[in-house]
């Protein structure tokens, strides 16, 4: 008995401690989360200025002026041959399935690019992403592990400031970037966005085509604001998957201390229950050496 | 008229006002309200926002400035100062 009462009361020792740490990580989670959050309800205005006046200003003729708007030739055609990906993933795990969903979602779309007959080149963000492609053995054209849980509009423009000038170049047929979207702290599913070439937001029918005044020129304005629309698409993955990481890690967690405190219980019972057998056998015997002696 | 003042990471002023000047590409301008529908890519420099007797201040680089139907939107690309 003692001996098997010592392992148990180890064991119980030890799922409680556990329970303590996961129950700290959510904790921590929560609140990381809301700051995170309330970065994602921040950026919303500046993506829908943003798009609202690009939508304005885009017309089907300019379209194909626009080196950032012109879709590329596919490559038995002559076009550029390489495609770059960019996956946005966590730093640190213990947030369920977050990253390898994040990481199914990008080979998806590698496969299916590669499919097409392109060469994928891969940017990477985060460090689950880089070391689940080197444990694989790919090629990474660069890699990121410095952003973190506050993302700014700075780090997206490092980003994708590259990418922007290879596409405008011809070198490259589309960039697209994995990240997770979060629709509420429970559901964050992985996106594809396609952010190069620019799909201009929808035009609202009767928007308002205000006669402007346009300084210096409604083509001028578009070539700046492209880029800006682009690194704002990147900005908004990144923060969202910041976000999204985080409910991710809250509900990962919530379900492990969930199932310690269940754990726990099965083995206090356990162990009560051997408890109890073991004083009901003592009385037994000191009982039946009496009875032997009185005999 | 109603000037909101947004950067990437938020929006950073939101409220009534009586004059902006911001500075435009080329050089700076002044929007009163009422103005005609207006559109210009801000370059670096102060923008200030004015409102009775008190004015505000911040610093922007890029993005655009945008006035219609009495308001104004200056959507920059980095704002600084509060």
């Amino acid at each position: 008995m003692a001996k098997a009462s010592k392992a148990l009361r180890g064991r119980m020792r030890s799922v409680q401690n556990t329970r303590k740490i996961t129950r700290t990580m959510e904790l921590v989670s929560t609140s990381k989360l809301k700051r995170a959050q309330d970065r994602v309800v921040a950026a919303r205005p500046y993506a829908a200025a943003l798009a609202e006046v690009i939508a304005d200003l885009v017309t089907p003729e300019l379209a194909e002026r626009f080196p950032l708007l012109r879709r590329p030739a596919p490559p038995e055609k002559g076009g550029p041959r390489r495609a770059a990906v960019l996956l946005v993933t966590s730093n640190r795990g213990l947030c369920g399935g977050f990253n390898s969903n994040l990481i199914k979602e990008a080979r998806k779309r590698i496969e299916a690019l590669e499919g097409r007959g392109y060469q994928v080149e891969l940017h990477l963000v985060g460090r689950k992403g880089i070391g689940f492609f080197k444990y694989i053995g790919r090629a990474i054209t660069t890699q990121r592990q410095d952003i973190g849980d506050k993302p700014t509009a700075q780090h997206a423009s490092e980003l994708v400031a590259g990418l922007i000038e290879e596409y405008s170049a011809g070198r490259l047929a589309s960039v697209d970037v994995v990240c997770a979207k979060f629709v509420s702290p429970i559901t964050t599913p992985p996106t594809t966005l396609g952010v190069l070439p620019v799909s201009t937001p929808a035009v609202k029918p009767g928007g308002l085509k205000a006669d402007y005044i346009l300084k210096p020129g409604a083509d001028e304005i578009l070539a700046e604001l492209l880029p800006l629309y682009v690194r704002n698409q990147v900005y908004r993955g990144l923060v969202e998957t910041a976000a999204a990481e985080h409910g991710a890690r809250r509900t990962a967690m919530k379900n492990a201390t969930d199932n310690a405190g269940e754990i726990f219980e099965l083995l206090k019972r356990t162990y009560n229950r051997q408890r109890q057998a073991a004083i009901t056998q003592e009385i037994a015997e000191i009982v039946g050496g009496a009875a032997a002696l009185e005999g | 008229m109603r000037v909101t003042v947004i950067s990437p990471e938020a929006a950073i002023f939101d409220g009534e006002a009586d004059a902006v000047t911001a500075p435009a590409h080329d050089g700076q301008v002044g929007i009163l309200p009422r103005h005609a529908p207006f559109m210009t890519l801000l370059g670096r420099g102060p923008l200030v926002v004015t409102s009775g007797s008190t004015s505000r201040r911040f610093m922007v680089n890029g993005g655009f400035l945008q006035a219609v139907n009495n308001t104004v939107r200056v959507v920059a690309e980095q704002v600084k100062g509060a």
